[in-house]
């Protein structure tokens, strides 16, 4: 199985006041195609740190970060956008959604930035609302859907570039757990269609959905289970 | 591309529309600006077109020599006092002397009333020679005729008219041929002046009577002022003056020594007398207008970092969604632009509408040119206002923003 991306030696250290502080000291993960993954760890561990380095928000201050063959920490700010905006889907605990659009503009934004033009814009859009089951919601405000809805709207913006993962941070931490359920049932789903999903999160039940767990703690990996479905595979066998 | 485009125009729209009041009080700099901008330049221009206007009655191979400068020059009161009048024979003398004198006009002038029965009408008496015709072509004959040269000879009493003064004292009916008194006398009417306006606004140029100069001088002696008015070859307007200027130097006798006392006036007097008070009024109008202008820049910058601020996590999430820098510079510089260009486009639409009020009292047009600058003017401002809000809106780490509350 050829890696989707692939993190190594990753270090990435702040100055805070001449204090250096290692929020990522180095750290080492590759990423196949079609995985389900969890990042765990406790607060300070250097789990935001990594999810901002997976995400191509941040570079590293060492190391080397290949996504699909592209080398992302060698990249300048419009290169980090233009990847981000191809190849990267997020969804954030706090949904994130511009207040004063509809849904349907929400999911047009990155579409925006991809310039694509308005006809394809609006279609791509729509398709990726009735994939989440949002067909019928799609000129509604955010301040007019439930909690679970405005996720889910968030979950289509994430979707709507066909990115090659997804980068999940507390999806659901923001969520009664009812709705919780139902998030996480579209990330199972969506992973079964065939999709890469990462899942930031400290709580074990949203990392049990995951195939495979990364526990962080002081900027270092303290465990990676490794793909269980493989290696089930590969004990069964 | 262009795409991007209208998409920043729809957010701009969108963002200023939920921030209704905050966007009206912001933009109320520009408006006034704009406003006070188009409206000066308006009347500035309304007041050019008034002043092209009155110049036509005074062609440019007109001169003029009268005991003082019409504008400026600087000699003090006591000195212009006691200058020796004009004399009616210098423009004898001028005629043969100079090369350049076309033909010689003495004109007088003085206030006073013509009566007709039981109406009467407050007028300017102008004392003249036939020859003044010749010197003014603005001058038009419409009915009737102008007095002869025997007519002046003999000071007859006749006089030729205004439209005004014939509306007053005549109504409806023809003044030719009829008889009016000017104090005792009476004078026969024999010609009437075409409408010629009125100058600057100031005095009406059809309410005024011209009499043969002999008669002029006989009614009213020979006291106040006399003016020569000399029709003169155009080609070198500055060498006749010069030329004229030495003549009247030798009819005065003046040694070399001396100051002249007396003073040759051309039209351009008047001409850079006014554009030295056009351009102080529209000195001062502009340093005002730049002023509320700069104040309604800094209200838009101000507003635009109130309005990034607030915006902090939307940069975040586009930024993270593939947003570049520049499209975020983009978005909000469109968005400052956007609200100064209606702005602007309000300011203008009220001066328009003002300018049609003002127009009722004091001639007044808004050059289309001047529309489209105030409008390039408040494009500008959105520019140089938005741009350092913008320029911190795209320099935000995404990661920052986006944990902002």
């Amino acid at each position: 199985m050829s890696d989707l991306i692939s993190l190594q030696g990753i270090k990435r250290h702040y100055d805070v006041g001449g204090e250096i502080v290692r929020a990522l000291d180095g750290v080492d993960v590759a990423i196949s195609s079609n995985e389900y993954i969890s990042i765990m760890g406790p607060s300070g561990s250097g789990k935001s740190t990594l999810m901002n380095m997976i995400g191509c928000l941040d570079t590293p201050t060492s190391g080397t970060y290949e996504f699909e063959g592209e080398l992302v920490h060698e990249m300048d700010d419009n290169q980090l956008a233009s990847i981000r905006n191809r190849k990267i889907g997020f969804v954030f605990q706090t949904f994130n959604l511009l207040p004063k659009a509809t849904a349907l503009r929400n999911v047009e934004v990155p579409l925006i930035y991809a310039n694509i033009n308005r006809g394809d814009r609006i279609e791509q859009a729509k398709q990726s609302l009735e994939a989440v089951g949002l067909g019928d919601r799609i000129n509604h405000k955010p301040n007019e859907l439930s909690g679970g809805q405005r996720q889910r709207v968030a979950i289509a913006r994430a979707l709507v570039n066909k990115p090659s993962i997804i980068l999940a941070d507390e999806p659901t931490g923001n969520l009664d757990s009812k709705s919780g359920v139902e998030i996480m049932k579209i990330f199972d789903h969506l992973y079964r269609q065939g999709n890469t999903i990462i899942l930031v999160t400290h709580e074990e039940y949203i990392a049990n959905h995951a195939d495979r767990t990364i526990h962080i703690f002081d900027g270092k990996i303290k465990e990676d289970t490794g793909n269980k479905k493989v290696l089930e595979g590969i004990y069964s066998a | 591309m262009f795409g991007l485009f209208w998409e920043n125009i729809r957010i701009s729209f969108s963002s200023i529309l939920a921030n209704k009041s905050r966007s009206i009080l912001s933009v109320l700099g520009i408006v006034i600006g704009v406003l006070s901008v188009t409206l000066m330049g308006t009347m500035i221009s309304g007041l050019d077109a008034t002043f092209e206007k009155s110049m036509s009655n005074f062609r440019s191979d007109i001169l003029f020599v009268s005991r003082m400068d019409w504008f400026g020059g600087e000699w003090d009161w006591w000195e212009l006092r006691n200058r020796p009048k004009i004399k009616e024979e210098y423009g004898e003398r001028l005629r043969f002397e100079s090369q350049f004198v076309q033909a010689v006009a003495p004109t007088s002038e003085r206030g006073g009333r013509i009566i007709r029965k039981d109406r009467q009408i407050d007028t300017r008496f102008f004392g003249t020679t036939p020859e003044y015709l010749s010197t003014n072509d603005a001058l038009e004959i419409v009915k009737g005729r102008f007095f002869s040269e025997g007519e002046h000879r003999s000071g007859a009493r006749v006089l030729v008219i205004g439209a005004d003064i014939e509306e007053a004292l005549f109504e409806d009916e023809s003044a030719l041929e009829k008889f009016v008194k000017i104090g005792n006398h009476k004078f026969r009417v024999i010609g009437i002046v075409g409408k010629m306006g009125s100058f600057m606004g100031l005095f009406s140029l059809d309410n005024q009577a011209i009499i043969p100069h002999e008669t002029f001088s006989r009614l009213f002696s020979r006291r106040g002022w006399m003016n020569i008015r000399l029709k003169v070859d155009g080609s070198n307007i500055e060498e006749a003056k010069e030329e004229i200027r030495g003549h009247m130097r030798v009819i005065r006798r003046l040694k070399p020594s001396e100051d002249d006392n007396f003073a040759i006036n051309h039209s351009s007097a008047f001409e850079s007398e006014y554009n030295s008070i056009k351009y102080a009024i529209g000195g001062t109008g502009l340093f005002i207008t730049a002023l509320s202008l700069i104040v309604g820049g800094i209200g838009i910058m101000n507003i635009m970092f109130v309005s990034v601020k607030e915006r902090t996590r939307e940069i975040g999430v586009r930024k993270a969604l593939g947003a570049t820098q520049k499209s975020i510079l983009i978005q909000f510089l469109m968005e400052a632009i956007t609200i100064c260009f209606m702005g602007g486009l309000f300011g203008l639409t009220v001066a328009y509408g003002l300018s049609m009020m003002i127009s009722r009292f004091f001639p007044s047009v808004m050059p289309l040119g001047l529309a489209l600058s105030a409008i390039l003017l408040s494009v500008i401002i959105g520019i140089v206002s938005g741009l350092i809000p913008a320029s911190r809106a795209a320099k935000l780490d995404p990661i920052e923003a986006l944990r902002y509350e």
